[in-house]
């Protein structure tokens, strides 16, 4: 797996690459945008290949470590087997997901100016 | 991965091939870890792979006809910065000391010992019981 | 007539990886080339995400132990399935859990729930000292 960070504003776009599994996930967990309480993140997982449930685990324990469980943690761009594992287990409830990073970006940053 | 035994036993059929070469190249990835995304990594793990297939492919190859279906077994280990793989099957004795095929006689087969001791560090082969098994080793 | 590919594997997390990728190189062979790419792709992501929490729960549960322990993974090719049984020497457990609830925010025991919700059949068996998972999913 390939964590690459960019930021856009307040914002962080992380982009995960490759294989979310029990072998990557401590990376993205320890993440130092992920695990910072304060710091909204948009998650683009554009390339990422496969994912289980450890993996899903991962993100909703990034979910848990924001101030703002609406949105601290915005998904984009997954492909249909990642959105498999979001569909079977219901955590697509706890996101907000769009299609396109911009536009989870866009969202992220109007959220949280309502609340600054 | 450290002194760990991976093993992969495949029926001895041509289909299989694609398992045994994907299964190697995942192996070669856990080993190499995060330079798999380096040149130097992908060329490790290509070279793997591709000396697995062909090993693979010469042990299919000739199976004998059995009533009993032949298998061939891969085993995966690393030590000491070497990836080592182990194909076993239980064919006739060969050699693999076999002449490198004239170019000149547009040959169609007999590559396979050719690259496989092109791409990695170490081949050897012993004959164990009614065994074959070629080892290989590459070196990280 | 069936074949049988078996892989061992140290029962350690970095090797649960290796097991989904085999199981999805095995699965793409055997769905065949007659199929829709949609539902082969369905086919082989399902098969290999199911391998994948099995061998991940048992080698998480191996790793808690001192000694070290083999897992060993059998996949069975028949004509109408592919079936994958997980045998291991860790403690027993049961399949019979049911899902956590999404409104507490969990991070873990999803596996079972997805193994249920992709494969046709799941079944769990104590054999000796060993756990048995297997799973089959039609073609």
């Amino acid at each position: 797996m390939n964590i690459t960070e960019t930021s856009n504003g307040a914002i962080a776009i992380v982009a995960i690459e490759g294989r979310l599994d029990a072998l990557s996930a401590p990376e993205l967990r320890n993440n130092r945008s992920v695990i910072d309480p304060e710091k909204t993140v948009v998650l683009n997982l554009e390339k990422l290949d496969f994912m289980n449930s450890t993996g899903l685990g991962a993100i909703v324990g990034a979910l848990n470590q924001k101030l703002q469980p609406d949105f601290g943690i915005v998904l984009s761009c997954m492909n249909d087997d990642v959105r498999s594992v979001f569909e079977i287990t219901n955590v697509q409830k706890l996101f907000h997901i769009f299609d396109d990073t911009a536009a989870a970006v866009e969202f992220a940053t109007t959220r949280q100016g309502a609340h600054t | 991965m450290n002194n760990s035994n991976i093993t992969l036993t495949l029926p001895a059929e041509r289909l299989f091939a694609r398992v045994a070469r994907q299964t190697a190249s995942s192996v070669a990835d856990l080993v190499i870890g995060d330079d798999r995304h380096e040149p130097a990594g992908r060329d490790f793990s290509h070279a793997f792979e591709l000396a697995v297939s062909e090993a693979f492919t010469n042990s299919v190859t000739h199976a004998r006809e059995s009533a009993t279906p032949q298998v061939v077994k891969l085993t995966f280990f690393f030590e000491q910065r070497q990836l080592v793989v182990s194909v076993h099957d239980a064919n006739d004795p060969f050699t693999i000391e076999t002449p490198v095929p004239d170019i000149e006689s547009y040959p169609e087969n007999g590559f396979g010992l050719l690259i496989i001791r092109k791409v990695m560090d170490h081949v050897t082969y012993r004959r164990e019981g009614n065994y074959n098994i070629i080892s290989m080793s590459k070196t990280l | 007539m069936s074949s049988i590919i078996t892989l061992t594997l140290p029962g350690e997390i970095m090797f649960a990886r290796l097991a989904s990728q085999t199981a999805s190189s095995l699965a793409d062979l055997v769905i065949g080339e007659n199929r829709e790419e949609s539902a082969k792709r369905k086919f082989c992501h399902a098969f290999e995400l199911a391998v994948s929490e099995a061998v991940t729960n048992s080698v998480t549960h191996a790793e808690e132990f001192d000694a070290p322990q083999m897992l060993t993974v059998t996949f069975e090719f028949e004509p109408r399935q592919l079936t994958v049984s997980v045998r291991d020497a860790n403690p027993p457990f049961s399949i019979d859990k049911s899902a956590p609830d999404i409104e507490s925010y969990p991070v873990h025991g999803f596996g079972l729930k997805i193994i249920r919700e992709i494969m046709d059949q799941f079944t769990y068996r104590r054999d000796g000292d060993a756990n048995i998972i297997t799973m089959s999913k039609s073609l």
